[in-house]
């Protein structure tokens, strides 16, 4: 139960910071896609940072054990596969998952239709599993992570990763500050 | 923008002090400690019957971590509900957080016990196996034999187990139930295999 009050939590809070950031709105996601608005990579490039710094730092001091960290498992075909499906979705609808939910929450239409389109695509997956099952397994490689990839200690990924993501970011702030 | 400046220097300033931390994985001692795996094996710790685990599901367990050592295939062919598969072979690869409780099955028992000896090698301590493996699990979870002089209350306790992970209880041929065919289910349910 407790689990379950911290989830929902971590839930609302993920939900406020995407309303907040404006990303409940469709056509601020579109673009992105046409490199019109920045915010989608903005509030993605900040999180992936403050969260890899937050667990890198928190396994160190031992806040948590970074052993209990979940890694899925790469599926090589069926991801980039899976990530073309959805890129197409999202540029469609100008909303992702998560976004989705926070724009049915705010009263957006949109966000409704992009749900239904979600929950009738998983029921669809569910349905035809067992025929793509072969293709889901396939090209297995494990958990796959950054370090492991580039052979480099985890603390030197971090600082690379920091490196090119404050850089970016740096980047974008310039652009918008352009008159 | 200040704010945000001072955010990134932040941001920038952990970033490339990571290197000089050290490794996020703390080195585990790679060395039997052949002593406390004696005392575990005297004791009776290293193991935990198929009821017992089926409890423990049952009961969901805080930090409970069903792993089945088997391969891929046999996985997907059966398996005991909310076990995850990591293979032998994969094993030293996984990560165990030290607060989870590790339980290892495998066909009959003897990788299990075998994996059991991989992670105490690794410095996994809260791990134990099944050692019937899946073959215990369908015996004593999903059809266990009722015995006869059981009280109901015993009985319905059995039973409940076993209708609760979807199986059906064996009754002995003194109730009037043809033992032959508790036989060959119990032949059928022991497969060849670790």
């Amino acid at each position: 139960m407790n689990d379950l009050l911290i989830a929902g939590g971590i839930g609302v809070a993920f939900g406020c910071a995407l309303e907040c950031a404006g990303l409940g709105d469709p056509p601020k996601l579109a673009g992105q896609f046409y490199l019109r608005d920045f915010t989608v990579l903005k509030v993605m490039l900040s999180a992936m940072l403050t969260a890899m710094l937050g667990a890198f730092w928190g396994g160190r001091l031992g806040v948590f054990d970074p052993a209990a960290f979940y890694v899925p498992d790469t599926y090589l075909l069926p991801q980039l596969l899976g990530g073309v499906v959805f890129g197409l979705g999202f540029v469609l609808s100008g909303l992702c998952p998560g976004t989705s939910c926070v724009a049915l929450a705010s009263g957006r239409i949109e966000g409704a239709a992009t749900m239904l389109g979600l929950f009738v695509g998983v029921l669809l997956v569910g349905l035809a599993f067992p025929m793509i099952e072969p293709f889901y397994r396939s090209t297995p490689y494990g958990p796959m992570t950054l370090q492991h990839l580039a052979g480099l200690p985890s603390g030197d990924v971090v600082a690379l990763v920091t490196v090119v993501a404050v850089s970016v970011l740096a980047w974008i702030a310039k652009r918008e500050a352009r008159p | 923008m200040k704010f945000v400046r001072q955010l990134g220097i932040s941001a920038l300033a952990l970033g490339l002090g990571a290197p000089f931390a050290g490794s996020l994985f703390r080195a585990q001692p790679r060395v039997l400690d052949l002593d406390a795996i004696a005392r575990a094996i005297d004791e009776g710790s290293d193991h935990v019957s198929a009821l017992q685990l089926a409890e423990w599901i049952r009961d969901r367990r805080p930090g409970l971590r069903v792993i089945d050592v088997r391969s891929a295939a046999e996985f997907r062919d059966d398996a005991i509900p909310t076990a995850e598969n990591v293979p032998i072979d994969q094993l030293a690869k996984a990560h165990f957080a030290r607060d989870q409780t590790i339980v290892l099955y495998s066909q009959e028992g003897a990788h299990a016990g075998q994996a059991w000896v991989m992670l105490r090698s690794l410095g996994v301590t809260r791990a134990v196996f099944v050692p019937g493996g899946l073959a215990d699990w369908r015996e004593e979870v999903l059809h266990p034999l009722l015995p006869a002089n059981a009280s109901p209350a015993e009985r319905a306790q059995i039973e409940a187990l076993s209708h609760y992970f979807g199986g059906s209880p064996r009754i002995r041929a003194e109730q009037g139930i043809d033992v032959a065919s508790a036989a060959k289910t119990e032949h059928r349910s022991r497969r060849r295999g670790c």
